[in-house]
């Protein structure tokens, strides 16, 4: 698992998809290879992400390697692992950027969440109506732009009217982590990727289920 | 003193009246005067009326030449999606993988997209400042005209994938940086502003700054200065880390910190032969209360007064639906006080951390 863990962290892909298959051929099962190679290696990374370290180009690079394992492991789309719960994440209507978005979205699948992708451009009604039928447990809204503020206030109030009062409201990206939590009425706004993944986790956001291996 | 003289003076560390203050409107300009962004976006002469106006309004001491930062792809052949109340977009960038640079050529600001209207509003704004207020023109840096027109995803996996192709890119950004801001300079402006928020450090990490960056900002402001431009400008938004100690090499004259940047940092590392401009958080003028902004203005004021080569402003764009009366305080508080020390700029050559540098 060493020699996997250590590909990814070089974002060296074709290396990493290599290893994964000599260690499922070795009898490793996908729960392990997600949890203890996978995981690790994500823990690693947000070690390394501190404010004066952070740098994108990096985070991009274990990113793809890590997508392309587990379209290896998951050829047929659904992952199998530990649903550690379900995530919506978007930019909202208005902003085309989708980068913060699509390094959140690869950050959460590495760490076990089932993450739907409302991209970007995402109108509020398409998110909360994702988030009802899909019973999301949070949805990250990520913002690069300021003028996307006034629809993030509106999330919560929302979801509340579709009973989704206890779903969990996250908020990143350059325009929005300049606000305060409140300012934005979400529970939290995260610096980084691993930042929102680290409050949800000390959240409790899902409980894991058995791995269809 | 008039605008112009007062940042003159400031940047060359002199007494100045009053510390010289820039509010970074660009699509407020348009809110204010009850036009749409898109008019302001599509036409020289709206943005210069719009900025004109913002000046008389708050008296601030720069007028810009921004209108968004697409220009020079949408020139280059990136497909945009235009909108009355917000900024263009890029819907379809014009450089991919298979892109062969050699079928590229550098853009005519003259004729290519809107760089005429650029440079149209360079002429006016010129003309109706009657060479008092700084005239600010704007190019994208390599970095970000590199993501401008790849896609910020394609452009930063070609540099692992392909840095021999990477290379080639930013060095074509290079020349159409150089060539239109030679132009906006040739059409009035006084300085010319380097936007290059993709070379901050929540991007490219330091090395990779030093090693692609740095050598061509250093080659844009050297071409700058020959086409007689009174003022590089580097802005990189976001937070800079390690990249604090190599902003005086960069060639630029003044250094714009965004708000994540801690002031005595820059005080501390970035070098004495440099003028800053920042720091406060954008969002705050939308956000908070006049009393709030004035209150961090006079903290900057205090914080840099010793030092002198300081332009109280925001750390990057004030939004375009900010209050009005936020960046009336802003204003206000550079007002404050009869002047500024100035000191000798070379006075302390044994301080100078870059040394890059011929004045």
């Amino acid at each position: 698992m060493r020699t996997l863990i250590e590909a990814l962290l070089e974002g060296d892909q074709a290396r990493c998809i290599t290893e994964a298959t000599r260690l499922r051929k070795a009898g490793a099962g996908v729960a392990q290879i997600v949890v203890d190679g996978i995981g690790k290696a994500m823990e690693q990374l947000d070690g390394k992400c501190t404010i004066d370290q952070f740098n994108l180009l990096e985070i991009m690079l274990v990113g793809r390697a890590v997508m392309g394992v587990i379209k290896e492991l998951f050829p047929k789309g659904e992952p199998g692992m530990p649903i550690r719960g379900t995530v919506i994440v978007c930019s909202l209507e208005g902003d085309v950027h989708d980068l913060g978005k699509n390094i959140l979205k690869m950050v959460l699948t590495a760490k076990g969440y089932r993450v739907i992708d409302c991209g970007k451009d995402c109108p509020l009604d398409k998110l909360i109506e994702t988030a009802e039928r899909q019973r999301a447990d949070a949805v990250c809204v990520s913002g690069l732009i300021t003028t996307v503020i006034p629809q993030v206030r509106r999330v919560r109030e929302l979801a509340a009217e579709r009973g989704l009062g206890q779903m969990r409201i996250l908020a990143g990206g350059a325009a929005l982590k300049q606000a305060t939590a409140e300012g934005l009425k979400v529970d939290f706004v995260a610096d980084t990727a691993f930042d929102g993944v680290r409050y949800l986790e000390s959240a409790g956001l899902g409980t894991g289920t058995a791995c269809q291996d | 003193m008039k605008s112009l003289e007062r940042i003159q003076a400031t940047l060359n560390f002199e007494h100045a009246d009053r510390l010289p203050v820039i509010a970074q409107v660009f699509g407020h300009t348009a809110v204010i005067a009850g036009k749409t962004i898109r008019d302001y976006v599509t036409s020289g002469s709206e943005l210069a009326d719009c900025q004109m106006r913002a000046l008389a309004r708050y008296g601030y001491d720069a007028v810009f030449a921004v209108m968004d930062v697409n220009i020079e792809t949408e020139a280059m052949g990136s497909r945009l999606v235009y909108r009355s109340h917000d900024y263009p977009y890029v819907l379809e960038h014009v450089f991919s993988k298979a892109t062969n640079l050699d079928a590229f050529s550098i853009p005519d600001p003259h004729s290519a997209g809107r760089m005429p209207q650029i440079l149209e509003a360079l002429r006016i704004m010129r003309r109706e400042t009657g060479g008092e207020v700084l005239v600010v023109g704007c190019v994208m840096g390599p970095m970000t005209l590199a993501t401008q027109l790849a896609g910020i995803e394609e452009a930063l996996y070609l540099a692992i994938d392909d840095p021999a192709g990477f290379e080639r890119l930013l060095d074509f950004s290079t020349r159409v940086a150089i060539g239109f801001g030679a132009a906006q300079v040739e059409a009035g402006a006084h300085a010319a502003l380097v936007f290059d928020p993709s070379a901050s450090m929540a991007v490219i990490p330091a090395p990779f700054f030093r090693e692609f960056e740095l050598p061509r900002l250093n080659k844009i402001f050297k071409a700058f200065q020959a086409a007689g431009v009174s003022a590089g400008w580097l802005h990189i938004a976001g937070p800079l880390g390690p990249v604090l100690a190599l902003c005086g090499q960069t060639g630029a004259d003044i250094f714009n910190f965004d708000y994540c940047v801690d002031p005595n940092d820059v005080l501390a590392h970035a070098g004495d032969r440099l003028c800053f401009n920042g720091n406060i958080k954008s969002l705050d003028f939308e956000t908070a209360q006049p009393e709030d902004i004035f209150k961090e203005s006079v903290r900057l004021r205090e914080l840099f007064s010793s030092r002198g080569g300081f332009i109280l402003s925001s750390g990057c764009e004030i939004p375009p639906g900010s209050k009005p009366e936020n960046i009336a305080a802003l204003v206000s508080a550079a007002g404050l006080g009869t002047g500024i020390a100035g000191r000798d700029r070379h006075s302390n050559p044994g301080q100078r951390q870059d040394g890059s540098r011929q004045d």
